[in-house]
């Protein structure tokens, strides 16, 4: 009776899923390093935050077009004001731990990222003015000022609710630090993947949350296999001992291209690669706007791209085209003219000398071949108009010592990410921006700035960042060179990744991932 | 005096002066890691940069995010007092807290120990017996053909990077001949329990450690094979030949006994390094070995961590050199411990 009662819900099944995604198995990633811990809000984790999203939730999240999409609130509202944020939790959600997911742990959450200074969503809490649960199922935001960029912010980067559960404790009467909870090796989740171990060095399992709120995920099992050298990586994947390359070096795209069944999808992200002046020290020449126009008409950045970047777009304005709403067609790059680039030289007072130069400059950059390449090729068509250039590699630490700290250069290539929302402008180009290592200073886009991220209205907000992209045109701090291509490889039977569900699941969440096979 | 044939043993150290002996040394290997620990802790903190500013980056720094976990760590305060601070630590046999991972240094160092020592010991073990055995073997044979072949082999691979030869052995015998997996320690795909985990654990082992093994063995072959033939040229093998000694006797019993032993220091040193694993040798086969953890703290100068295992290696390294000195002076009687 049993077995016919087994083999008739087979049956079912069967026809359901007939062309529907596959049940089970094993998704193993090939990942490139090892989290710090998962603490998904406490501290900057690169590696970590690909791997949060399987086994925490966020309140809104981002999709990988970065359109703001519902997790834990089903629905949310803003004050025609713009500064009371009401979020409306999905009721009976479950930790993993079968403990029930209420407004209790979200207001807990967002107080430990209030006060813990380190915390990198912090500064975007900075305008909250309280956190309050009214009922189990309702949180309400209060903000001093409007921010627009709020809600991008609250789906972005170490805003994961945590479980107050198990994090509000206390040892010897006084409360633990989240830094310091033994959850952290351990955690516990509202997401589509629960935690099984973590080898450090090795790997990370994750097993299906059969609960999970958007549905009972396909696969049974992740594996986050953790492989430092990227051409280990390539032959684990091309063995088939991994069925996504997480760990893909620019390099390898071509190859990866040629072979079949692999999947290379490149796809623009909202990053850039750019070069910086010093637009701030007195001694640099390109304290004169002169010659930063000078140095961009000299500069051929189609040449750049298909040496050193090759994958990606080359770039033609002052902000990311993958956030197409705030991006301004109309702020144009200069345009290759070294005639042009030659003449200016010589208006500002820096004619050749007898050795052909006019002015000696150092490029500093930091280690990495793209890098390297970017900046030699930058070398040679800047020497080709009399601008003799010095390079400077360094390891991360000591460039950040040597540029952002000490503005000690003249020049610099790098890169960085954008979003979610072009509020980010701030740290960039802000006065006193935290990377804006150029020293740019403009009273003009302070105020657009701070005006933007003030206003809701999408329309209004659109006009002030044209604006500014238009002054950044003028004022030429930054020589944006290309847009930056964000690669996913994996098997042609893997289906369903977070890039191809877009509006769906959040990014690096894998609920809807099934094998074809 | 020349050394006469090292036959009959004619010490008379007892277990008093080895007591001594022993104990002396490690005082002065005490003062080594304290000295070793103080020259390392200046340095790293000479070196560009710190834990936190590296950890902020330089896709969304922030200032506030630095300052305050300086104060957290108390890498604001002067660098003399985090030096006491540090060293007082230590006697209390902690090892420090690491920064990044905000969790003990001892923790992390202490999940590496095994695959470390598991990769390193078997890597040093067979390169010593490997090397040594090959310099005789070839010695013995007096082959000007096998020597010359076994020479130019050890060149090349003394000269060979290691982690080229891993991305070799990796492209050879992982992706074309499919004999064995690429890296990690276990299979992932299937959860194997009990002696079959352990096999697939040592299957995940062999590629890593022939790598090691391969790298670390011209050194022994060539320090034999050139201690060999410095000895067949000694005066005691003259006399003993003279009077008659079969070459067979002679070069079992004598040769190889002396010729051994600048091996046997070096095989020391190398197992007193160990414990630091093999960094290029993991990164490449994904082991999540003790180098590794190194190079990443060197990279996010994550002080205390990085100081607690120079720690352990000049201990290790201190140790291995003491046990050496005893095994030498037990293998050849000219070596007094004194």
């Amino acid at each position: 009776m049993k077995k016919l009662l087994v083999f008739v819900l087979l049956l079912v099944f069967a026809f359901a899923f007939a062309g529907e995604p596959k049940k089970g198995g094993t998704l193993v990633i090939a990942y490139w390093g090892d989290p710090i811990s998962f603490n998904p809000d406490a501290k900057i984790d690169d590696a970590g935050s690909g791997i949060y999203g399987c086994i925490f939730s966020r309140l809104v999240a981002l999709d990988t077009d970065y359109n703001v999409i519902p997790d834990l609130a089903e629905s949310w509202e803003v004050s025609e004001d713009g500064l009371t944020y009401t979020f409306h939790l999905r009721k009976g959600v479950k930790w993993h731990d079968g403990h029930p997911l209420t407004s209790a742990d979200v207001v807990w959450t967002f107080k430990q990222i209030m006060s813990h200074k380190e915390a990198p969503a912090n500064r975007h809490f900075r305008d909250v003015e309280s956190v309050e649960a009214p009922d189990d199922y309702t949180v309400v935001i209060k903000l001093k000022k409007p921010y627009a960029p709020f809600l991008g912010f609250l789906a972005w980067y170490g805003t994961y609710i945590m479980p107050k559960h198990l994090y509000d404790i206390t040892e010897n009467g006084s409360p633990v630090d989240w830094l310091n909870n033994p959850h952290n090796q351990n955690p516990v989740g509202t997401g589509p993947f629960k935690f099984v171990e973590w080898v450090k060095g090795d790997h990370v399992t994750l097993e299906k949350n059969p609960d999970y709120f958007l549905g009972e995920p396909y696969l049974d099992r992740i594996v986050f296999k953790i492989i430092p050298d990227e051409n280990t990586a390539l032959q684990a994947f091309l063995n088939g001992e991994v069925d996504y390359d997480g760990n893909v070096s620019r390099a390898q795209i071509d190859t990866l291209k040629r072979v079949p069944g692999v999947v290379v999808y490149l796809k623009p992200g909202p990053s850039r690669y750019y070069m910086g002046f010093n637009v701030n020290r007195r001694e640099s020449p390109f304290h004169d706007k002169k010659v930063r126009f000078a140095v961009a008409h000299a500069l051929n950045r189609e040449e750049i791209f298909k040496k050193a970047i090759k994958y990606g777009q080359v770039a033609e304005g002052f902000y990311t085209p993958a956030i197409p709403w705030a991006y301004n067609p109309n702020a144009k790059i200069p345009e290759y003219n070294p005639e042009l680039a030659e003449k200016l030289l010589d208006e500002a007072g820096y004619p050749r000398k007898e050795d052909g130069y006019r002015f000696e400059v150092t490029l500093v950059y930091f280690q990495g071949q793209e890098w390297r390449d970017m900046s030699t090729i930058i070398k040679e068509q800047l020497d080709k108009v009399g601008i003799k250039v010095k390079l400077e590699e360094y390891e991360i630490a000591a460039y950040i010592e040597k540029v952002l700290k000490a503005g000690d250069f003249d020049l610099t290539v790098l890169d960085g990410f954008q979003g979610p929302d072009p509020d980010n402008l701030k740290i960039r180009v802000g006065t006193g921006g935290d990377v804006n290592v150029m020293g740019y200073s403009s009273k003009e886009v302070d105020d657009l700035l701070e005006k933007a991220g003030s206003i809701s209205d999408k329309e209004k907000r659109r006009e002030l960042y044209f604006k500014i992209q238009e002054i950044l045109a003028e004022d030429l701090p930054i020589y944006p060179i290309a847009e930056v291509m964000y690669t996913y490889v994996h098997r042609d039977y893997v289906k369903g990744l977070p890039y191809q569900m877009a509006g769906v699941v959040a990014y690096n969440n894998y609920a809807k991932t099934w094998l074809d096979k | 005096m020349t050394a006469g044939p090292p036959a009959v043993f004619q010490g008379e150290w007892n277990v008093s002066t080895f007591t001594r002996y022993i104990i002396r040394r490690l005082i002065s290997a005490g003062v080594m890691v304290y000295i070793v620990m103080t020259v390392n802790f200046f340095i790293i903190h000479a070196a560009p940069g710190d834990p936190v500013t590296i950890m902020a980056g330089i896709e969304q720094p922030s200032k506030e995010i630095i300052e305050a976990l300086k104060k957290k760590y108390g890498l604001d305060k002067p660098l003399i007092y985090q030096y006491l601070k540090y060293m007082s630590n230590i006697i209390r046999g902690d090892l420090g807290y690491s920064y990044v991972y905000d969790q003990p240094s001892w923790t992390l160092i202490s999940e590496r120990i095994l695959p470390t020592l598991v990769l390193t010991l078997s890597g040093s073990i067979l390169a010593f017996v490997i090397g040594v055995y090959l310099a005789i073997f070839v010695s013995h044979l007096r082959l000007k053909f096998g020597e010359t072949i076994a020479s130019v082999i050890s060149y090349i691979l003394y000269a060979t990077p290691s982690f080229w030869l891993a991305l070799i052995m990796i492209l050879v015998f992982s992706s074309k001949l499919k004999w064995f997996p690429t890296s990690g320690m276990f299979d992932l795909r299937h959860t194997y329990v009990g002696f079959r985990r352990f096999l697939d654990f040592l299957h995940h082992m062999v590629l890593p450690v022939t790598t090691l093994m391969l790298i670390q063995m011209p050194v022994f072959y060539r320090v034999t094979r050139a201690s060999i033939v410095q000895n067949q040229n000694e005066e005691y093998v003259v006399t003993l030949t003279a009077i008659g000694v079969p070459k067979e006797k002679l070069f079992k019993k004598y040769i190889i006994k002396n010729a051994i032993l600048p091996s046997i220091t070096i095989f020391g040193i190398t197992l007193g390094f160990s414990i630091t694993g093999a960094a290029l040798i993991e990164i490449v086969f994904a082991w999540p070995g003790m180098g590794r953890l190194m190079l990443d703290a060197i990279f996010r100068r994550d002080y205390q961590l990085l100081l607690g295992i120079y720690f352990l290696m000049a201990l290790f390294i201190s140790i291995a050199m003491i046990i050496t000195d005893i095994v030498i002076a037990l293998l050849d009687p000219r070596i007094r411990l004194t």
